[in-house]
């Protein structure tokens, strides 16, 4: 323990840059297997019967994807204090805003994490739930998860504006490459078409998907492959410990 | 009092104090946070009866309202915890100790949203005049439902708590000025708090083995502020050394 404090605190701003963007990966990674193989594998649009049948043939998959969404969440938040710590000195209130914007968009999707749960509860096949026909329950459940397909477009506004400001941080900063700020800037400004969710839906294959991936993806990678130059960032740190 | 004052007081504080008045915040949350809990699980709810669950609220017309107002309150009093917590150990390690702090309101947010499910059947059983297109059947249907989504909500801020718990832990057993031991149980506890990635299992497992870590870990963490705080005199040596 006490040699993982000694590595902790001596560990070079560059390793901590490394460790942030694996977990970003595993986090995406994480949202990636809930949304697209879990949800989207057992969600029939508009066939609420179709959708019914596969959660339940599939019921540990499906709770596989609870678990992902919450694993996703909480490895977002150890993300967003990192970010805040490698930021810190390029901007300490824009580092900390940034860090409240990402945190209420983690807030939320944790939070609607129980509208995905909700449909298994409503077809849990309980004797109070008789009153309701099947289908009406089926209907139910399908609601649910749409509601949680549209609340992830509030939590999005917030990581967009998360994104836009680690752009800003990227940009000031003297360790990561600009042009990474940039992508982050512009992947931000295209998740606030989530302020209108049908615009996005439109926008998102060729718009917001491309532009999040590039902005997303590109400082995930360079953190995993570089981390960051920590010798600007100790001259960085420095400097805004003399101000 | 004003706010300049207030802020004097609590900076000039011994940390032993501050470390008890931590632990006084802790137990109200904890009791606070069991009524409102014993309250749905003793007064209202029948397990998978919709009608006698119906009854019991109607019956019994303040007690979901009294649930709420103990489940917001004990959300309020864990905020303020973790806030003490946060000035605490921040001389141990101050990015854990932040990062742990944004587990626990995380948790928080998510259990004071829950809250809206205690209060909800009483607007779906209000009888308003567009609910009629609903069988009297349904609309009890539906409230019973809303009741059960509270532990839905519950595991999701569990998961946070666990985070939180596990993090606090650490910082414990990294610190000069509390007892290693409490903090090995409070990651005790936090680990089984991971059960609740899985309801189903944590339901199996709550009162074997999450209840009595969660009890352990938490219970003594409580009883050791509330009885012995902190020592003063490490706090400062370690908040000194922690050179800020």
């Amino acid at each position: 323990m006490s040699t993982m404090k000694n590595w902790l605190a001596q560990s070079s701003p560059a390793l901590k840059a490394r460790f942030a963007g694996i977990l970003y990966l595993f986090t995406g990674m994480a949202f990636v297997f809930a949304d697209s193989f879990v949800r989207g594998k057992l969600v029939v649009a508009d066939n609420a019967a179709a959708t019914a049948h596969n959660i339940l043939a599939h019921e540990t998959l499906y709770r596989m994807g609870f678990a992902a969404d919450l694993i996703s969440a909480v490895g977002f938040i150890a993300v967003t204090l990192l970010f805040f710590d490698i930021f810190k000195p390029v901007n300490k209130s824009i580092a900390l805003l940034a860090a409240f914007f990402s945190l209420a968009g983690c807030t939320i999707q944790a939070f609607i994490c129980f509208l995905h749960l909700a449909a298994l509860v409503i077809l849990g096949g309980v004797q109070y739930l008789s009153a309701m026909k099947l289908e009406q329950l089926q209907d139910l459940a399908l609601l649910s998860l749409n509601l949680h397909a549209q609340a992830n477009c509030i939590y999005m506004v917030f990581f967009g504006m998360y994104n836009i400001l680690l752009g800003c941080l990227i940009l000031r900063s003297r360790f990561l490459p600009r042009i990474i700020g940039i992508f982050m800037i512009i992947a931000g400004l295209t998740y606030q078409a989530f302020l209108f969710p049908p615009l996005a839906q439109s926008l998102f294959p060729f718009l917001i998907g491309p532009a999040g991936a590039l902005g997303e993806l590109s400082l995930v990678f360079w953190l995993i492959l570089f981390g960051v130059n920590s010798q600007r960032w100790n001259e960085q740190a420095s400097a805004a410990n003399t101000i | 009092m004003s706010l300049n004052s207030l802020r004097a007081w609590i900076a000039q504080s011994s940390p032993a104090l501050k470390a008890r008045l931590t632990g006084v915040l802790y137990l109200i949350n904890g009791v606070v946070y069991t009524k409102a809990d014993s309250l749905i699980h003793g007064k209202i709810l029948v397990k998978d009866d919709a009608a006698a669950t119906v009854h019991n609220i109607l019956t019994n017309g303040s007690v979901l309202q009294l649930s709420f107002a103990y489940s917001l309150i004990a959300t309020v009093a864990y905020i303020a915890v973790t806030f003490m917590l946060y000035e605490l150990l921040k001389p141990v390690n101050r990015s854990i100790s932040l990062l742990a702090a944004f587990f626990s309101m995380t948790g928080c947010i998510v259990g004071a949203f829950g809250s809206f499910f205690t209060i909800a059947p009483l607007t779906i059983l209000g009888g308003a005049p567009y609910l009629s297109v609903f069988k009297t059947e349904q609309l009890q249907t539906m409230a019973l439902l809303s009741l059960n989504m509270i532990a839905v909500v519950a595991s999701v801020s569990m998961v946070f708590f666990g985070c939180y718990c596990i993090l606090i832990g650490y910082l414990i057993l990294r610190s000069k000025f509390m007892p290693r031991i409490i903090g090995a149980f409070l990651i005790i506890a936090g680990l089984t708090y991971q059960l609740f990635l899985s309801p189903p299992l944590a339901a199996n497992l709550f009162s074997r083995v999450i209840m009595p870590a969660g009890a352990l870990g938490e219970g003594s963490l409580i009883l050791w502020l509330l009885i012995f705080g902190v020592n003063s005199q490490r706090w400062r040596q370690q908040a000194g050394t922690a050179g800020e």
